[in-house]
């Protein structure tokens, strides 16, 4: 056995009692191997210290921003939106990056650049499609229960992971003023938008108050495998103040004029669906919802998880694209029934509540 | 948010601080920001220097109070000042600049030599891992903190970074840590190694 595999087995106490035994022997009599065991102690140790170290730091700059503000804003790619967050001049690189991979990504399937055109406005009509729905789901909700200040825009969206990030539809969240999630696990809570990639559709938010998401257990992960038509897909969402169920099957690999980045799917996407997650058997998350197109009732769009994956990857602030992409560790809800998994994946799907100013 | 306007004693900022409670953390920052954004401003530097050594400042404060037996013996403004003005000072010597503090009548200042020093050797340790890391590269630096970090199992690795087997990515991870460790300790002056 190579010195640093022994090391980590005597240190993570993997070793048999025997083995363990021989290792603290050796220990006390090899001093080269003694010292070699001292430097590979003081490498993990700083290595995990650093890692403390930077996390604390990147907590004092969230709590700087947040209390004084910072000159450099998030732009979502669609700058005509004048969007006052947080969260730095590199997050705004980094933001373009995702646009251009996306981008790219589109003009390489699609035949010429003309196919590039046709594609961002059927997007379009995707989008205004859902968002009419929402405004629908608002009037309802209102019927329903009064908030003190109406939102403007409401839908869904879903925890990326154990540390407060929630990702939702980036057409929810353009021109907002501020983004409340909430459920019928968690009270009403401010976030900010990390990350509003328009081009894929998708936004990052994050909880603001730290202490809300310190008990977190994500019971999902994002798929990266490939998945295959015809496997039974559900999805869970917010068209109304309470969570809906809906399920179907995943209908074709890509989406609207062949739109790759995209699956078609088998469920009738309600108003306010957008930005819920699109799970499979296994309760992974392979897809976030985006929208609909208007007279085709059993048909939705989702994002595909891989797609997410890329567009995150592409961040290119180590530290916040390390948070980012930081899954939970286990898959909690493979082999469990369906209900058990919804039970499970409930409070961690989310009601968004939008505000603009203007509108 | 409402909770903002609790008034913390400094025992209570000491000890939250200690814990590592986010509310305190961030009541402590907003209370003491101006003061240090007061005296830099004042002594030839930006809103954005005064941010970064606040931060510091914090961070140097947040070591000691993590120290066993650690105990405050001047008010804590006067020692977040004192950290915040030896900072300030070391940085304009770095940059050769003359200048002259202008906060001489205003606040009160106490010896903090000696965390600051220990800060920096520490400082200096943790930023010669990150720069190894950074030198590390994908898919290693992500593996390595995988690893030892986040604790996933070589099972999850290979799954991961797609791997064929726990023994691949094993392989793998051995030689990642081979590489950063002699990048780490190459790098690293001997006596902040033997400090330890």
């Amino acid at each position: 056995m190579r010195p640093i595999d022994l090391f980590d087995d005597y240190l993570n106490r993997e070793l048999s009692a025997q083995d363990n035994a021989d290792f603290e022997t050796r220990l006390n009599t090899d001093e080269a191997f003694a010292n070699a065991f001292e430097q590979h102690k003081t490498l993990i140790e700083t290595l995990n210290r650093s890692e403390k170290r930077n996390a604390f730091k990147n907590k004092l700059k969230a709590i700087h921003t947040s209390a004084f503000g910072n000159d450099a804003k998030i732009i979502s790619i669609n700058s005509e939106e004048g969007f006052v967050k947080r969260y730095g001049k590199t997050v705004l690189v980094a933001a373009s990056t995702a646009a251009i991979v996306v981008l790219s990504t589109v003009a390489a399937i699609s035949p010429g650049v003309k196919q590039t055109n046709t594609d961002i406005t059927n997007l379009g009509i995707i989008i205004s499609a859902s968002n009419n729905a929402v405004v629908e789901g608002i009037k309802e909700g209102n019927r329903q229960k009064p908030l003190p200040a109406p939102a403007n825009l409401e839908g869904s969206a879903f925890a990326l992971n154990n540390k407060g990030y929630i990702i939702t539809s980036s057409h929810m969240v353009n021109g907002a003023d501020s983004v409340f999630v909430q459920n019928s696990s968690l009270e009403r809570t401010l976030t900010e938008v990390v990350l509003n990639d328009p081009k894929l559709d998708i936004a990052i938010l994050k909880i603001v108050n730290a202490d809300v998401v310190k008990t977190w257990d994500v019971p999902f992960t994002f798929s990266q495998k490939a998945t295959d038509i015809g496997e039974k897909v559900y999805t869970l969402g917010y068209p109304r103040k309470d969570v809906i169920y809906g399920e179907g099957s995943l209908s074709s690999l890509s989406g609207y004029y062949n739109d790759t980045t995209m699956y078609q799917i088998s469920i009738p996407v309600n108003p306010g669906n957008s930005g819920g997650p699109l799970l499979n058997d296994q309760g992974n998350v392979i897809g976030v919802i985006r929208g609909k197109i208007t007279g085709a009732e059993a048909t939705g769009f989702a994002i595909k998880s891989n797609e997410i994956l890329k567009s995150i990857s592409s961040i290119t602030v180590d530290s916040v694209k390390a948070e980012l992409l930081s899954q939970p560790k286990k898959q909690a809800l493979k082999g469990l029934k369906r209900t058990e998994q919804i039970k499970r994946i409930n409070p961690y799907v989310f009601n968004v509540l939008v505000y603009k100013k203007d509108a | 948010m409402s909770k903002n306007k609790v008034q913390y004693t400094e025992n209570q900022f000491i000890d939250g601080l200690r814990t590592g409670n986010n509310e305190i953390l961030n009541a402590l920052y907003k209370k003491y920001y101006n003061i240090v954004l007061k005296f830099i401003v004042n002594n030839s530097g930006s809103q954005e220097a005064a941010q970064d050594i606040y931060q510091e400042t914090i961070i140097v404060l947040y070591e000691n109070v993590q120290k066993p037996g650690f105990e405050l013996n001047c008010q804590l403004q006067t020692y977040i000042y004192s950290i915040a003005k030896r900072l300030w000072l070391k940085q304009l010597k770095k940059n050769s600049k003359t200048f002259l503090f202008k906060d001489a009548d205003e606040n009160e200042v106490v010896d903090v030599t000696e965390d600051v020093t220990a800060h920096e050797s520490k400082e200096a340790e943790l930023e010669k891992m990150n720069q190894s890391l950074a030198e590390l590269g994908e898919p290693c630096a992500t593996l390595i903190k995988d690893f030892y970090i986040q604790k996933l199992s070589m099972d999850e690795i290979a799954e991961k970074f797609g791997y064929t087997n726990a023994d691949n990515a094993k392989n793998q991870k051995y030689k990642c840590l081979q590489r950063l460790k002699k990048s780490f300790f190459e790098l690293l002056p001997v006596e902040q190694i033997e400090r330890k």
